[in-house]
């Protein structure tokens, strides 16, 4: 029994990481209709970039926010050189991100190297444990990522629903042509949008980056993850993206316990059942 | 637009009737004597010319689906390494004899085509993209852990190339020409399928899904079909790819390899069945001596599949086309020199040209 809500923990931890690379490969693809390949490459080298940082300066928040704002930068270069010219065409995106992919993979691992690396963060931090009913000790930092994953999900949702620079973002969806005739720029939001979920994906590699250690090959996993992430929960969707990345997460780590080599396997036939009965997704819309 | 125009084309004439044959006749002629041509054949033949042969033969099995279903899928290669695997495991496994093992490799390869077309092909173009990418993901997870049937990342090995008395494909050139034969006989069974009735109704299905299933075609069937036939294909390159070297592991599946195919796809012209040779060959004459140049090949690549597909989203096979129709828009503004020659919609033809590269 308590070997199960170990895992279940263990699972909810891990999706917290994956919501939040899965958030901001979903919140691109909802206002734009494209999938951009290069999201694994984001958050590895938003890890690196934050690891970099907070070995320097010691600090580990000042890592995270550094991260966010290269990454940022990177996607809004990505996104202003190389796609913008071809919004309408989402084949040749996905095919120009993977290109980008490609090259980031190459160019990491012959800077920051085949061996793997740790987001460095307050040695005290990194031990402390609480004890829980039922499970006993548990690690606070899994706890603290759950935490952030959770706040980073409801701010993202809150900020579609309720605030304006949402409602312009909800209109951009439903009819950028219309919108942008209200007077709204629309590809000043598109490019918005786009930084920001790249910066997501590099907070996402930080604290990925802090639990896990960072190695070259994570950027197509994760790539790989975040597209389960946003498959089985539905392409667009914040609310969506969580149920994915709980169910992904959660399934990856019983699998890991119960049935090792068939971990990856489970998860991907969590996807195939989910397009089976819904093919849009959990919470995604038919487009 | 574009192939509109085609209809109303005049039959070609003089020139343009001979040229295409004359292409085709000098190329075969080269590959024929591609052998006695280079100064090292045990370097050329295995490295780049049967290396070329197998990399095209599986990106043609992605650009046939690209150009006549309208499908794009990463999981091609997977499918030629579990056609590759097959091999290995009757042979290494369970000591079978080649022939035997090839043709469950190609039984087994397309029938896993099979069963991701009835995963995939309800979803449309960037699902499916998607889809077929995590399944090749997952396939080489799998194969990288499960050492009781794949041996993990130590692979299958030694897989022994045949020797049928006359055609001894231990020899290089022997092997070299077997390559080819295989190549050709891929890219005229492409052909034939496609210019089959089969084929139109593919067409048909790309173009206007609704319409085809308005006339009583069964939509779903046709792209698990096409899916299906461009397994088959690729399955044959996965036996290519054992011969070549004689062993499978879970490179042959990595993303890696996925990626390479689907560059040689876009360099030789995502539309264009021959042109993936071209692609192929320059991605391995890449490979092989960019790594002189610079250590970082893989970024080199990378950014030769960017412009690419900024610039010249038909491939080298349209790139002929391109230059025709800049020439014909600068002798146009040149005669009306009102128009500036700055016009913005000069950048028009490579607009939407990878759905365009897929009527033409």
């Amino acid at each position: 029994m308590d070997q199960i809500l170990l895992i279940t923990l263990n699972g909810l931890t891990l999706a917290g990481v994956y919501f939040l690379v899965a958030s901001g490969l979903t919140l691109i693809f909802g206002l734009m209709r494209v999938i951009t390949m290069a999201h694994g490459t984001s958050y590895l080298l938003g890890g690196y970039v934050g690891y970099v940082i907070a070995r320097d300066t010691g600090n580990w928040f000042l890592g995270v926010l550094g991260a966010a704002i290269v990454i940022g930068l990177v996607g809004l270069f990505i996104h202003q050189v190389l796609i913008r010219r071809f919004q309408d065409d989402d084949m040749r995106v996905a095919l120009i991100t993977l290109g980008v992919s490609l090259i980031g993979t190459d160019l990491m691992l012959a800077t920051f190297g085949g061996t793997a690396t740790q987001v460095p963060i307050d040695p005290e931090l990194q031990v402390a444990s609480v004890s829980l009913p039922i499970v006993g000790s548990y690690p606070v930092l899994r706890l603290l990522v759950l935490l952030i994953a959770v706040v980073i999900g409801f701010a993202l949702a809150l900020m579609i629903s309720r605030t304006r620079f949402g409602s312009v973002v909800r209109a951009g969806v439903d009819d950028s042509p219309m919108t942008g005739a209200t007077g709204i720029n629309v590809r000043v939001v598109f490019a918005i949008v786009f930084v920001v979920g790249s910066a997501l994906a590099a907070i996402a590699g930080v604290i990925g980056g802090t639990l896990f250690p960072l190695l070259p090959g994570q950027d197509g996993v994760y790539l790989l993850y975040s597209l389960v992430v946003v498959i089985v929960g539905g392409m667009g969707s914040i609310p969506g993206a969580a149920i994915g990345a709980v169910l992904v997460g959660l399934v990856s780590q019983f699998g890991i316990v119960y049935a090792p080599t068939y971990a990856l396997v489970l998860t991907f036939a969590l996807m195939v059942v989910v397009l089976a009965i819904r093919p849009q997704g959990l919470l995604g819309r038919t487009v | 637009m574009a192939d509109r125009s085609v209809l109303f084309a005049p039959q070609p004439t003089g020139v343009s009737r001979w040229l295409p044959w004359a292409i085709v006749s000098v190329v075969m002629l080269l590959v024929l004597i591609f052998p006695f041509i280079v100064d090292r054949p045990r370097f050329w033949l295995p490295n780049i010319g049967v290396q070329s042969i197998w990399l095209g033969i599986i990106a043609m099995s992605l650009v046939f689906l690209n150009r006549y279903v309208g499908l794009l899928s990463l999981a091609q290669v997977t499918v030629a390494g579990i056609s590759a695997y097959g091999v290995g495991y009757m042979v290494v496994t369970l000591q079978q004899d080649f022939v035997l093992g090839a043709l469950v490799g190609i039984v087994v390869g397309t029938f896993s085509a099979f069963v991701i077309a009835l995963i995939a092909a309800r979803t449309k173009a960037i699902y499916f993209l998607m889809i077929t990418l995590a399944i090749g993901q997952v396939f080489f997870s799998w194969a990288s852990q499960a050492i009781e049937v794949t041996g993990a990342s130590r692979g299958l090995a030694p897989i022994r190339r045949p020797d049928w008395g006359v055609i001894d494909l231990n020899d290089i050139t022997t092997f070299y020409y077997f390559a080819v034969a295989v190549g050709v006989f891929c890219y005229v069974l492409c052909r034939y399928v496609a210019g089959s009735t089969f084929g139109l109704a593919l067409e048909g299905v790309r173009d206007s899904p609704e319409r085809m299933k308005a006339l009583g075609y069964n939509v779903n069937a046709y792209r698990v079909a096409a899916t299906t036939f461009a397994g088959f294909i690729a399955s044959i390159g996965g036996i290519l790819i054992v011969l070549d070297r004689a062993q499978v592991d879970p490179n042959v599946v990595s993303l890696g390899a996925t990626l390479d195919v689907l560059v040689v796809a876009v360099i030789g012209g995502i539309g264009s069945l021959g042109g993936v040779f071209v692609g192929a060959l320059v991605l391995t004459l890449l490979s092989n001596f960019a790594q002189g140049l610079t250590e970082q090949y893989m970024t080199l690549t990378g950014i030769v599949f960017i412009l690419i597909l900024l610039f010249a989203p038909a491939g080298l096979a349209g790139i002929g086309q391109q230059v025709k129709r800049l020439i014909s828009r600068r002798r146009r503004s040149a005669t009306d020199s009102d128009e500036s020659s700055q016009d913005p919609s000069a950048a028009q033809p490579t607009e939407h040209a990878i759905t365009e590269g897929n009527k033409r």
